[in-house]
């Protein structure tokens, strides 16, 4: 049967919509599922519920979303992949209609969802969620803001993942290399869905970034120093000041893009363009995500080893100083994602030998951790399996990268499966465990249940096992010359079984996955309390009840040490409390950040099919929505309502 | 955890000795390959000490089920630390050090430059690629799509240029890629092929039928060359 050549026509701003068979199925699919949603909260009432989320601006509640998106469309992406495997499972092979286009769309979403609408907001989540709690903060700095920020970010995602859905998905690769991406080779909707999908939810991005920086700079409590802050919190302020840097330059290098695609300018391609600018500023962004994706996984196990290990994390003052080494080497070495363009040889050295020095400070951190956990009590918890197993797949990772930094071998390894391997062993070893060890660390604060530690070490072993099995054998096909971004190979190429094995690999983190989920839900629908701190942890939050209140900390610590709350654990003694409340962040309930990123989406879609009446409606009602919010003052009402209490 | 580390890296090593890469057939793969191996070897050496520390902690110190009570960290003492800290410091610098010197070396020598710098002495290809197509001008202004003819031993200077959008040339036997930037000719040069037949692909993605972009690379004699490209 030839899949693609079953269509189904519908008409479509002005454009007719060809479905084919696949997304006719998940189209489909999408409609039973949120039919069967709508049914469900029926049936349970959940409508409260959704109402309040949908109005929060509490730091744990938008934490919970920016999970919940950010895990659907890990979900999405995760599928992208699992058909890009049974795609390369066998030479010559014709799974579906997963060749040529359908096949160079896929790969495109899969690795712009996984970056930008999956790793990245389950990180931000994660910070959101944690962060506060750790250095004794009421809210983040700009509560509203945080929620324009999620909202954004889930804008952008669904204006992106509904392009499939409309038979438009972009093509052209997550680093959309000019002049390719430009309207000479690619006009219509499907790459205009990669640039405003992006650059929607990297405004979202950089708000969030801003709204952290402030958090940590301006609403710790009493008595927590810098240098007394837990390693989260500080790879959450290093990544933060990446994102503004990275994404500013991402969003000027979209605009320019779509200046080229919707109004005729040509900075990227013609005769006056070159498209190695797109290259540099692309990659300018694209190196420091990298660092942006990997610090809070690094935060993050930091505190995970060193509460499991019973022990305060071994040389605490190198593992600051090696985080923001990272960041600021992370800026001085994009090049070396251009080694072949054809730079010079000078440029080409230079980048290879500053791509080397990362090594030095990321490996002090690899042996600090080892030696966090020397002398301790491991305590083989699902969260600190997660991060055993991070530090030998991370070290992988991270020597394949040295030896693509040689710039002559990377001639050879350079956009091959080699180069797929190396940076799914980094980001997956260390965003996307890292995401998984918070994920089972802080569901107590997130929903007040734990997650079944047994399914929990189901999903860790399958997924490590898995992992392995689908990005090792992937550096021997790239030496034996499989480019990255092909649909196919010969039988005759000799990788037919390594192949093989990486899609077994694949479908292996596929069940994992379902594992998960089958433990997510099963712990909420038991819902047993586990108590505010079930890992017996060091750090604050565990201090506050589970799940986190919407007022924590009243009274407000005083914190005199690194670790106050085991400190005083240990002495046998309460945390000491500071005499004056600080002056908190407040919370409002207002549905204008939902409001304002619908706006958005509407400018957004506008932009995209070029029917510019569309953009003026959703600008004419987010700037509506600028005056209705500014006639607003949460701190008027709030103490209004205080006079009123007393 | 032990086994499991060891593991991958045998199947690593067993899968090398065959591969395409690192089994070149010219000069410039040589040096190449040299480098990948050199690089691998040193990073084996960080893995096994990564790995073998890792181990060891992770046994010797899970907790102890009964005697939870009994449970005092472990400290180093404070030179030790420094002592420690230093040496997975300078360490790691020496190794690269060593890494670095054959990388500057190679690196300079093998980059492509752009065609206005370039005075070398060879065989001269003009390669040009479009979407999905490739087209070798030779001295003689002799054209051919998707074959190109090489002469065995003989220094080849390739000049990259694209009519569309980036495509890159790659032929795994015979050296690294380079990519094809339209409106930036660039030159690449490659040492001393031998005799065989390869297959180059296209390494950028550029459209659709980026996966078939491929051609086919026959290294001859010399004289069969000139031969060849004198009809």
């Amino acid at each position: 049967m030839n899949w693609s050549e079953i269509t189904v026509h519908i008409p479509f701003f002005g454009e007719s919509i060809f479905l084919t068979i696949d997304v006719f199925i998940a189209w489909i699919l999408l409609i039973v599922l949120v039919i069967g949603a709508i049914v469900y909260a029926f049936r349970k009432r959940k409508f409260p519920v959704i109402r309040d989320y949908l109005y929060t601006t509490n730091h744990r509640k938008v934490g919970t979303l920016y999970m919940i998106f950010g895990f659907i469309f890990f979900l999405r992406a995760g599928l992208d992949a699992l058909f890009i495997r049974l795609q390369l499972a066998l030479p010559n092979n014709n799974f579906m209609d997963f060749q040529l286009e359908k096949y160079n769309e896929t790969f495109t979403s899969h690795g712009t969802m996984m970056i930008f609408f999956a790793a990245m907001p389950m990180l931000i989540g994660l910070m959101n969620i944690a962060v506060p709690l750790q250095i004794g903060a009421k809210d983040l700095a700009f509560p509203f803001l945080n929620a324009v920020s999620l909202w954004l970010f889930v804008a952008g995602g669904v204006m992106f993942g509904s392009a499939y859905f409309l038979n438009s998905s972009p093509a052209i690769g997550w680093t959309g290399y000019a002049p390719y991406s430009t309207a000479v080779y690619t006009p219509g909707a499907a790459t205009n869905f990669y640039v405003f999908g992006v650059q929607i939810s990297g405004l979202g991005t950089i708000f969030a970034a801003l709204n952290m920086i402030v958090t940590i700079v301006r609403h710790r409590a009493p008595g927590m120093k810098l240098i007394r802050m837990p390693l989260f919190p500080w790879a959450s302020l290093v990544t933060s000041f990446l994102i503004v840097i990275a994404f500013t330059v991402l969003a000027i290098a979209l605009y320019l893009l779509m200046f080229d695609r919707l109004f005729g300018t040509s900075f990227f391609g013609g005769e006056e363009g070159d498209p190695v600018y797109w290259q540099h500023l692309f990659w300018f962004f694209g190196h420091p995500e990298v660092y942006v994706l990997a610090l809070p996984a690094f935060g993050l196990f930091s505190d995970i080893i060193s509460s499991f290990s019973k022990k305060p994390i071994f040389g605490y003052p190198a593992m600051v100083i090696s985080l923001a080494l990272i960041g600021f080497l992370g800026f001085m070495v994009w090049a070396h994602h251009m080694f072949t363009v054809g730079l010079g040889p000078m440029v080409n050295t230079f980048f290879a030998v500053t791509t080397m020095t990362i090594a030095i400070p990321t490996g002090i951190k690899v042996f600090n951790w080892i030696f966090t956990m020397h002398g301790g009590s491991l305590k083989t918890t699902t969260p600190m399996l997660f991060a055993i197993g991070f530090i030998p797949s991370f070290v992988m990772g991270g020597v394949t990268g040295v030896m693509l930094a040689v710039s002559a071998a990377d001639f050879q390894l350079h956009d091959t499966h080699f180069v797929v391997a190396h940076f799914h062993y980094v980001i997956l070893a260390s965003t996307i465990l890292g995401i998984f060890a918070g994920l089972y660390y802080w569901y107590p604060k997130i929903t007040g249940y734990q997650l079944n530690e047994t399914l929990g070490k189901w999903h860790f072993w399958l997924f490590l096992i898995g992992y392995h099995m689908t990005f090792l054998p992937m550096h021997l096909t790239g030496m034996q010359g499989l480019p990255r971004r092909v649909y196919t190979y010969g039988s005759d190429e000799g990788m037919t079984a390594l192949n093989f094995t990486s899609t077994i690999g694949a479908s292996l983190m596929g069940v994992s996955i379902v594992i998960l989920v089958w433990n997510i839900w099963q712990t909420n629908r038991q819902g047993i309390l586990v108590g505010d701190d079930p890992w017996d942890g060091r750090t604050l939050e565990w201090s506050v009840a589970s799940p986190s209140p919407e007022d924590t900390f009243t009274p407000m610590p005083f914190i005199e040490c690194t670790d106050p709350f085991w400190d005083a654990k240990t002495k046998g003694q309460k945390l000491k409390t500071a005499p004056n409340p600080r002056p908190a962040p407040i919370d409002e309930h207002t549905v204008l950040p939902f409001l304002m990123a619908l706006a958005v989406l509407v400018i957004g879609f506008g932009l995209i099919y070029q029917s510019y009446l569309t953009a003026g409606i959703g600008g004419v009602a987010i700037f509506a929505l600028f005056i209705i919010r500014s006639f607003r003052d949460e701190h008027t009402s709030f103490h209004k309502e205080g006079a009123r209490h007393e | 955890m032990k086994k499991l580390g060891i593991f991958p890296l045998l199947f690593l090593l067993a899968g090398c000795t065959n591969s395409t890469v690192l089994n070149p057939k010219s000069t410039t793969g040589k040096e190449q390959a040299f480098l990948i191996w050199f690089g691998l070897g040193i990073m084996l050496f960080v893995l096994v000490i990564v790995f073998f520390l890792l181990a060891r902690v992770v046994i010797n110190y899970r907790e102890k089920k009964n005697g939870l009570e009994e449970y005092r960290p472990k400290f180093i003492s404070p030179k030790k630390q420094r002592k420690l800290e230093l040496i997975w410091t300078i360490g790691p610098i020496v190794l690269l050090i060593i890494l670095a010197i054959p990388t500057v070396s190679t690196g300079l020598k093998q980059s492509p430059v752009a065609e206005a710098e370039s005075t070398m002495d060879g065989v001269h290809i003009d390669v040009t690629a479009k979407q999905f197509e490739w087209t070798f001008i030779y001295e003689t202004d002799k054209e051919k799509h998707n074959i190109l003819l090489l002469p065995e031993g003989e220094p080849i200077i390739l000049h990259l240029s694209s009519m569309d959008v980036i495509h890159s040339f790659w032929v795994p036997e015979l050296a690294g890629k380079v990519d094809l930037v339209p409106g930036k000719p660039i030159v690449y040069r490659i040492e001393n092929p031998e005799i065989g037949v390869y297959k180059g692909k296209c390494a950028e993605y550029c459209g659709v039928q980026h996966a078939n972009m491929t051609f086919t690379v026959k290294v001859v004699a010399k004289e069969e060359f000139e031969e060849y490209i004198a009809k």
